[in-house]
């Protein structure tokens, strides 16, 4: 079975995670099928580097309003993962589970556990859906195989975000620090850090082997215990050898609505696309739009925009989804128009955030701020 | 399983009026209208009208072709049974030929059309673009009790002579067929899109081969064998846009009249009749701070900081700032360097223009050529391409062609 090499791994991704930090954008979808970056989901980053890794038996386990999802990732043919061995795998609430939709991932990874045992790859490596990153899991893999490692978390050294000290703990999402020593073990995992500073953020990305997470997903499962950081990894630093690897590349951590936009505006620097959708591409969705038209009359400046739009008017600092229209004389500043937004002729908007259809009257203002931009929900009209 | 009808498309032209364009790919794959190849019409029509069995027949340069066609997904032609198959000519126990003419090419795959046993065929022709419902033109052919149909277009009566000319009753049946005739007595011109009953194309296909005298051809042989035999012929009338992109003039020409679909005909916005192509897979385009852009089309992957005005630009191509682009059709994965000026002008794929160099230039009396520049191409820093110029090989800085 080529599958059991020695080195080889299965991904397994949490689309529903951190859900509650971004409530606009997921009453009718979830973090992973967010659009960001004009054309993409958030889901497109780690599953296409996963893909561009090797990884191709990855499967993803949903919990509530995957609907979008599904539509999006189809039969996972526009990620190459249509195999007759492995391939995408999105695996729903089981019916007789519902009532007890998965609280954290030991659940979640117990409603698994049989699956798991089928598979064939040694790891497995386990990443939430809510950062943009082009990441180099061949490099991660790597680094936890010659380790000698039992479990290794993946971070960032930044600034811990406001948005994350602000977190709500009632809403149950949690996020990690890492201590780390010297030789790269984490010795103390810091729940919810409250003080700030620049501090070692865990990605929420994780490589363990498979047997070994089946073991402990089946004792904390027992055990009552919910979360693998805080209940599984957290109390076994001691007896577990627990390393760190850091990334250092580009990333976009959507954990509000104004990291949403801020990230997304991001994108309008080249050198922040040129590291995010590099050195492998991400794949998406493929809606076969046909190319962007841009009028006589349309005033163009500092944009992004995918294919399938029409622009009349006047377009700054903005990023554009698949076929979003811009009427004549319409004005459009400090956007992120999401897919078949409408903007008709005449109207003014600035700082706002449209979700999907959406339609701004003639002549309308539409004004937010740019640290409170105006969010306007999917198929209103204003 | 029987198919009701199924489409072979020719694809096999070289294409050699598109000279430095078609020297490395068959005519069908050469690109259009910002994301799309020629061939994306022909095979987008067959969905669109229900037709999900497609034989490409190839010759010339095939690769990029084979690869662009793939397993057919794109078109939605990747199905069980039927779907998009590429037909080369093929070694046979008696020997083995090239296509010697268009009807000798569907002669050479007569096996694989009675596989799918089907009562129709189309016979569709690869370096077309036009938007054309098949299903209408079968429901005519049916109507009119046909045996075969030819799509047709009214021309001016003054350029008539230079089509295959089809003479019509007022019941459309086909009376006469004159080939590019001193003088024409109709103005329908044959657009090269035949229904065909089958076992009707089979006989004559046979026939014609057994024919030593014969160029296998369809309009030279096949369709006055069927005259001469009183079959019932009528032609299928089209007023639709319709343009045979046979030359660079007429290619250029076809690619500004996508950015006036208002006027022109061609429009590609179009939800209800889409055609679809293999996406470059590439990020949102990115528009810069010195940027001005009017009129024109821009697909994912551009990156444009300068000014560009009334062209049409395809995947991948960079702008840089102070480059002016106007009247151009720019393909994939072409860089146009800062201070350029390309005008009026064909650049091919993966071509780049070196800082302050000149391609083309607007028409100004006699000089009304398009400008060429093939794949691959460089053109050096500050190097001059004149108006009516055809550029295959690098040009080194300073240079004037």
């Amino acid at each position: 079975m080529i599958n059991s090499n020695a080195d080889s791994a299965m991904g397994i991704l949490f689309p529903n995670s951190y859900d509650s930090l971004v409530p606009e954008l997921v009453t009718e979808r979830l973090m992973a099928s967010i659009p960001f970056a004009s054309r993409y989901r958030l889901v497109d980053f780690v599953l296409s580097s996963m893909v561009n890794c090797g990884i191709d038996n990855i499967s993803l386990i949903v919990k509530r309003n995957y609907h979008s999802l599904m539509d999006h990732l189809g039969s996972g043919r526009e990620w190459d993962l249509t195999r007759k061995k492995g391939g995408l795998n999105i695996i729903p609430p089981f019916a007789q589970k519902t009532v007890n939709i998965y609280n954290g991932r030991v659940e979640a990874i117990a409603s698994i556990i049989d699956y798991l045992k089928r598979q064939k790859e040694k790891y497995v490596i386990m990443a939430d859906t809510n950062i943009a990153v082009n990441f180099d899991f061949k490099d991660l893999l790597q680094q936890h195989i010659d380790s000698g490692a039992d479990v290794t978390i993946a971070y960032t050294r930044e600034d811990i975000p406001k948005a994350l000290r602000d977190i709500d703990v009632t809403k149950k999402d949690l996020y990690y620090t890492l201590g780390i020593a010297e030789d790269g073990r984490v010795q103390k995992i810091v729940v919810n850090d409250k003080q700030g500073g620049e501090k070692n953020v865990s990605m929420n990305i994780y490589v363990i082997e498979r047997e070994l997470l089946m073991d402990q997903i089946r004792q904390a499962y027992v055990n009552g215990l919910t979360y693998f950081e805080r209940d599984i990894i957290s109390p076994q630093l001691d007896k577990l050898v627990v390393k760190a690897y850091r990334h250092d590349g580009y990333y976009a951590r959507i954990l509000d609505l104004n990291t949403y936009f801020a990230e997304n505006m991001k994108m309008l620097k080249e050198e922040n696309v040129n590291a995010l959708f590099a050195p492998s591409p991400i794949y998406t969705k493929i809606r076969d739009d046909n190319p962007t038209r841009y009028a006589v009359g349309s005033h163009v400046k500092n944009v992004m925009a995918a294919d399938g739009c029409v622009i009349e008017g006047e377009v700054e600092n903005s990023i554009l989804f698949r076929g979003v229209k811009i009427g004549k004389g319409a004005k459009v500043r400090n956007c992120v128009l999401m897919q078949d937004t409408v903007i008709e002729t005449g109207a003014t908007v600035e700082h706002a955030i449209t979700d999907k259809n959406v339609r701004i009257s003639s002549y309308k203002e539409l004004k937010g701020t740019e640290s409170f931009p105006v969010f306007v929900e999917k198929r209103k009209l204003v | 399983m029987a198919k009701e009808m199924i489409a072979m498309l020719l694809a096999g032209g070289q294409g050699s009026r598109l000279y430095t364009l078609t020297q490395k790919l068959a005519k069908p794959a050469v690109p259009f209208g910002g994301k799309y190849r020629i061939i994306d019409f022909p095979l987008s029509n067959c969905v669109n009208s229900g037709i999900d069995t497609v034989g490409i027949l190839t010759q010339y340069q095939p690769l990029v072709l084979n690869e662009y066609i793939g397993n057919g997904q794109p078109w939605d032609l990747d199905r069980l049974h039927g779907g998009v198959h590429v037909l080369p000519p093929y070694q046979k126990a008696t020997g083995s030929d090239w296509y010697k003419g268009t009807a000798n090419a569907i002669y050479q795959n007569i096996n694989f059309i009675e596989r799918y046993d089907p009562k129709y065929v189309i016979i569709l022709s690869g370096d077309q673009i036009c938007k054309q419902d098949y299903s209408d033109f079968l429901r005519f052919h049916k109507e009119k009790g046909a045996e075969f149909s030819v799509a047709v277009m009214e021309v001016p009566w003054e350029e008539a002579g230079r089509f295959g000319l089809m003479v019509a009753d007022e019941n459309d049946k086909i009376t006469e067929f004159q080939e590019k005739p001193k003088e024409p007595k109709s103005n329908l011109a044959s657009m090269g899109i035949y229904i065909f009953n089958w076992d009707i194309l089979k006989k004559y296909l046979v026939d014609d081969e057994n024919d030593p005298n014969s160029a296998n051809d369809f309009g030279n042989n096949i369709i006055p064998n069927l005259l001469k035999d009183n079959r019932e012929m009528y032609a299928y009338r089209f007023d639709g846009y319709w343009k045979d992109v046979g030359t660079i003039s007429s290619l250029w020409e076809a690619n500004m009249e996508v950015l006036d679909p208002e006027n022109s005909g061609i429009n590609l916005f179009d939800d209800d009749w889409r055609i679809y192509s293999r996406n470059s897979g590439m990020t949102g385009h990115r528009i810069g701070e010195n940027a001005v852009l009017e009129n024109c089309m821009v697909t994912d992957g551009c990156s444009i900081d300068g000014e560009v005005k009334h062209s049409v630009l395809f995947a991948g191509v960079k702008v840089e700032k102070g480059a002016v682009v106007e009247d151009a059709v720019i393909m994939g994965g072409s860089t146009i360097k800062a201070g350029a000026q390309i005008k009026h002008c064909i650049i091919a794929e993966n071509v780049v223009i070196e800082k302050d160099a000149v391609v083309g230039a607007m028409p100004e009396g006699d000089t009304k050529g398009v400008a060429t520049v093939g794949s691959n191409v460089t053109i050096g820093e500050g190097a001059v391409v004149g108006p009516e110029a055809m550029v295959s090989d690098d040009v080194k800085g300073g240079d004037r062609v």
